[in-house]
């Protein structure tokens, strides 16, 4: 008789809740219908990373997805002992799409430059559930095709001049 | 000895029945005289009794041979028990003769061999087909001998009362004899084909079990239920035929010894009415033709049983009827101490259908070199390893070890040299340690020196744990293990020491990550009923799993006015979880977060539908009795499907101190309370160390926690004692408890702890992290370069650059080898390998 989210009127929502209105704000995991997302939802668990706590390390195939729900993380990328900053990521950044897909290891780190709390998900997790709805399969590519093409879409608008030398190598969404 | 006996497989059944038995069947055969003769007397008797006791009336005389027959009819009966009783124990003596030996000649097959032969196929042969052969051996001597015996006596004994009755009765039995190994034959066919189905059948189960994840990840029930009932339906069928074709045989008997009364009715009759025969005569005649009849079966049955004893017997030794490729152990030496050089002349492996594996190998390496062996998979790389350790028998070519050639030496001489990590490495059930030690063990054990070498001392075994990257998994092992009280209150007196510097240097620095058990705060990682009795229960009846029976809990939770609202909570949490695992399958995955264990799902969901229509104040006593079950369970912090309210949990506070007070003050043996000066013995021994739980299981807060618990250990001189107690964790059937990194690392830790002369790693290292792999490289570079050989078959190439040398294989050849600088310089295979084609 009661639903789900009436019952929890007047008592504070638990986090499964909050879990699950946020994977609904995913380009990710918004297609997905309720029972699904449901799972989702009830597999993510929440982590608390300090400043400076690496949420991944470059070479290491953690096989996380991340959401960032407070807090600002940067990108790094190491080359011969040089750091080069990428860019920031902060609160309702989703990022390890791919990673939830297959074996890869990073090519990229993630530190937290501020209390970093997120949402995340294994991929151990993440295809064991995606194993039970065979049939959102298709949901799941269609937003990774359209995330990564509208990724370099972006990229191609909005470049700047100093980049020749990269343009020759671009094209990631032709893989 | 081994190589002088015939092997098992080539040993006929009728073998097994004198050696090992000799006794056993020597006493039989005397028994079975002594029961022939008991069986004989009675038959006389009732002829006197007829003739002479009631003929002349003699009741003396009719008393005697009652008597006599009735001790006869006690003796046989009597002796019979003990003739089964000892062909039981011969039957199940070869039984197990033949499963040791038959286990121990399969044990020693080569790995060829099962690359066709299915686990199942091997248990099967084992627990099943040689059942009926150590039955036939049991009945070999006694069946033929007691009835032949029994049936010669009661023929003579015929003969002697009537010998044209005798012959008329008895001609039914060649008829017998002819028709029944006709019927048997085609029974014995349809037995073979059974014994194959019955392989196939056993093969198809073992595999789907050890392939259960691979089955429950595809969801493939469907699919693999049709192919084993595919299976099953073909072995019902023969199973059909075949017991049809037995039943034959024993009916065909029924029927024609059926018909001897009859004939004796219709001639002794005629006899009898034509007064040439006495009456007590064919009373006598009539009871001892009866007797004909039980000998006779167990003839039957006794061929029978030969037949399909034969049929298993043959069938399942043929099948393993392939001759190991080494011997064991040396005879008349010890084994060899080799040197740890190495060469490879015109090495080649082909298959049984004529495949070249390996093609015209050349190579040599010098003691205490490093060779890293790369190229595509399907190469022929892990065959190559395998031709090394002697596990494959390469067709021709040499493979010096030391200048002596791999297939002349015993597996002894190799084992005792050399160490292999293999590309999918086993762990077997059983402790961390037991793992550890299997390779040391096996290469001590019957070594022909007589003398037990000591084993590795527990500093070997952690150095080689820090070796292969493994020590910090054992020490959390070793952490979350728990104590069974009365063990070690040494130990436990330290602990409470690690405990209080724990708190002192460390607390708060951790306090992220650990919640401490505080009196006066809710526990939001503990369940609500270690938050109301914030203690261990003593006594069984304040088990956690007992609580929601206990009156003097359930009056305690009414006074304090909790019912109510927990079992609120709990139809909240049934609910919740039932809605979310509902179409979810058993697996842990789906569990971890669950208070709902997988075997109770189907009950919640019941219970959750009749919550719909029943208010909770009109719920059974069981029902109410469930969901307060649940409640208690419930973590909040790791339940996240619902959240505490706070009304509850302050009433839950308040009915903790109240609890305290009760059961202080009318059951204080009850719970010892969780208190700073006291070790909880239900709490793992890093949960005693904090006195607190862990609040999260994410990687980066594990490292944190490591690190300092190390120190902490280390200052008070303790790591080395809660590694010892993480070595005997149970790591499950086939290592299943561990990760893929932990299994390999343990392997390379049971590799190191040998400390071969040669050492062949094949992708040893292939499911571990960045870290873990360099580190080992490392080690390897460091520590073993010039003392121990290395073969390493090696999927990443950014590792080989410091190896001595470095081997190309491609389609079974060697393409080239060198030194990393020198083959990337020529521009060749390895430098296509690592930059792919120009
Ligand atoms: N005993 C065997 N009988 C038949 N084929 C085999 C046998 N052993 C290996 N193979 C095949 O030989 C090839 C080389 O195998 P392997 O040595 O394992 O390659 P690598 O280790 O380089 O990946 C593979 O195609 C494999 O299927
Ligand atoms: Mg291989």
């Amino acid at each position: 008789m009661n639903s789900n989210s009436v019952n929890n009127k007047g008592t504070p929502s638990c986090e499964f809740q909050e879990n699950l209105d946020m994977l609904r704000q995913i380009d990710f995991f918004s297609a997905l219908p309720l029972e699904v997302a449901k799972v989702f939802a009830y597999l993510c668990t929440r982590e608390i990373f300090k400043t400076g706590d690496y949420l991944f390390q470059q070479d290491e195939d953690d096989g996380q997805a991340f959401y960032i729900i407070s807090g600002k993380a940067r990108l790094l990328h190491k080359e011969d002992g040089q750091e080069l900053i990428i860019r920031d990521y902060e609160t309702g950044s989703f990022f390890g799409r791919l990673a939830l897909m297959g074996n890869m290891p990073r090519l990229f780190s993630m530190i937290a430059v501020t209390d970093v709390t997120c949402l995340t998900i294994t991929r151990q997790k993440f295809l064991k559930a995606i194993n039970q709805f065979p049939d959102q399969m298709p949901r799941i590519i269609k937003a990774i095709v359209e995330t990564i093409q509208a990724w370099e879409k972006r990229f191609l608008t909005h470049r700047t001049e100093n980049c020749e030398a990269c343009m020759h190598k671009i094209g990631v969404s032709l893989v | 000895m081994a190589t002088t006996e015939t092997p098992i497989v080539k040993r006929s059944l009728f073998s097994w029945i004198f050696p090992g038995n000799l006794k056993l069947q020597g006493s039989l055969l005397f028994i079975i005289i002594l029961t022939v003769a008991a069986r004989l007397l009675p038959l006389e008797m009732q002829r006197r009794i007829v003739n002479e006791a009631i003929k002349l009336r003699s009741i003396d005389l009719l008393l005697i041979y009652c008597g006599i027959f009735l001790g006869a009819v006690i003796l046989a009966s009597g002796l019979k028990y003990l003739i089964n009783v000892l062909q039981t124990l011969i039957a199940q003596r070869t039984t197990a003769r033949l499963r040791k030996g038959l286990y121990r000649h399969i044990l020693n097959l080569p790995l060829n061999f099962f690359r066709n032969t299915q686990p199942g196929t091997v248990v099967n042969a084992l627990t099943n087909e040689l059942t009926v052969p150590g039955n036939f051996v049991g009945m070999a001597i006694a069946a033929p001998v007691t009835n032949v015996m029994t049936l010669l006596a009661f023929a003579g004994y015929l003969f002697w009362l009537n010998p044209l009755l005798a012959a008329v009765s008895l001609s039914i039995y060649p008829l017998v004899v002819l028709l029944v190994p006709l019927l048997q034959k085609r029974a014995n066919r349809a037995n073979k084909k059974r014994v194959d189905a019955a392989r196939k059948f056993s093969s198809k189960i073992a595999e789907s079990i050890s392939g259960i994840h691979e089955i429950q990840g595809n969801g493939a029930y469907e699919f693999e239920n049709r192919k084993y009932a595919g299976l099953v339906d073909k072995l019902l069928k023969i199973r059909i035929v075949w017991s049809l074709y037995r039943f034959g045989v024993k009916q065909a008997n029924n029927f024609f010894t059926g018909l001897g009364p009859f004939l004796v009715f219709l001639l002794g009759g005629y006899l009898t009415i034509k007064g040439q025969l006495e009456l007590g005569a064919l009373v006598a005649f009539l009871s001892a033709q009866e007797k004909l009849y039980n000998p006779w079966k167990e003839l039957i049955e006794f061929y029978q049983v030969y037949q399909d004893g034969r049929v298993n017997y043959d069938r399942t030794m043929e099948y393993f009827d392939v001759e190991p490729e080494h011997e064991i152990a040396p005879e008349g030496r010890d084994p060899l101490e080799l040197d740890g050089s190495l060469e490879i002349r015109d090495l080649s492996f082909v298959t049984e259908n004529g495949i070249r594996l390996l093609d015209g190998i050349n190579f040599s390496l010098k003691s205490g070199e490093h060779m890293a062996l790369v190229g595509f998979s399907g190469s022929g790389k892990s065959t190559l390893a395998l031709c090394i350790g002697q596990l494959y028998k390469y067709t021709s070519g040499h493979v010096l070890i030391g200048n002596s050639e791999v297939s002349d030496l015993t597996k002894k001489d190799v084992v005792n040299n050399v160490g292999i990590v293999a590309q999918s490495p086993f762990i077997f059930e059983g402790t961390i340690k037991e793992n550890l030690l299997y390779a040391c063990i096996a290469a001590n054990e019957g070594d022909g020196s007589g003398q037990d070498k000591s084993l590795p001392t527990l500093d070997d075994m952690i150095a080689v744990l820090h070796q292969a990257g493994i020590f910090i998994d054992v020490l959390r092992f070793g952490l979350n293990a728990i104590f069974t009280p009365e063990q070690n209150k040494e130990l436990i007196s330290s602990l409470l020491r690690v405990r209080q510097n724990f708190q002192r240097g460390f607390g708060e620095n951790l306090a992220d990550y650990v919640e401490f058990f505080d009196e006066d705060k809710y526990l939001y990682y503990s369940s609500v009923a270690e938050n109301l009795t914030f203690g261990t229960p003593t006594r069984d009846a304040f088990d956690v799993t007992n609580l929601p029976q206990n009156e003097y809990f359930l009056r305690y939770l009414d006074e304090s006015q909790l019912t109510r609202p927990l079992l609120g909570l709990g139809a909240q949490l049934a609910r919740q979880t039932v809605d979310i695992l509902r179409n979810l399958p058993p697996e842990e995955v789906f569990y971890e977060q669950s208070p709902i264990a997988p075997e109770e799902l189907d009950e919640y969901k019941v219970l959750v539908k009749r919550l719909k229509k029943t208010k909770l104040h009109q719920l059974s006593p069981q029902d109410r009795s469930k969901l307060l079950e649940l409640t208690l369970r419930f973590v909040p912090g790791i339940h996240k499907m619902v959240s505490l309210p706070e009304i509850l949990e302050n009433l839950i506070l308040e009915g903790r101190a109240l609890f305290k007070e009760k059961i202080s003050a009318e059951n204080p043996e009850a719970f010892t309370f969780f208190q700073m000066s006291q070790y909880i013995h239900s709490e793992t021994i890093l949960n005693n160390i904090f006195f607190g739980k862990l609040k999260t299981v994410s990687p980066q807060a594990q490292d944190k926690i490591d690190t300092s618990i190390v120190q902490l250990l280390i200052e008070e001189d303790f790591l080395e004692k809660i590694v010892e107690i993480g070595m005997d964790f149970q790591v499950g059937s086939r290592g299943d408890k561990l990760s893929g990194g932990q299994r390999q690392k343990l392997a390379i830790a049971r590799a190191l702890l040998k400390n071969p002369r040669i050492l062949i790693m094949d992708e040893a290292t292939s499911a571990l992290d960045n870290k873990s792999q360099s580190r080992i490289q490392n080690l390897l570079e460091t520590r073993w370069k010039g003392k121990s050989t290395l073969i390493a078959v090696v999927h990443r190439l950014d590792i080989i650059k410091n190896y001595d040398k470095v081997a190309v294989m491609k389609a079974g050849k060697l393409g080239e080898i060198g030194t990393y600088d020198d083959l990337i310089a020529r521009k060749g295979m390895l430098y296509e390998l690592e930059f792919g084609k120009q």
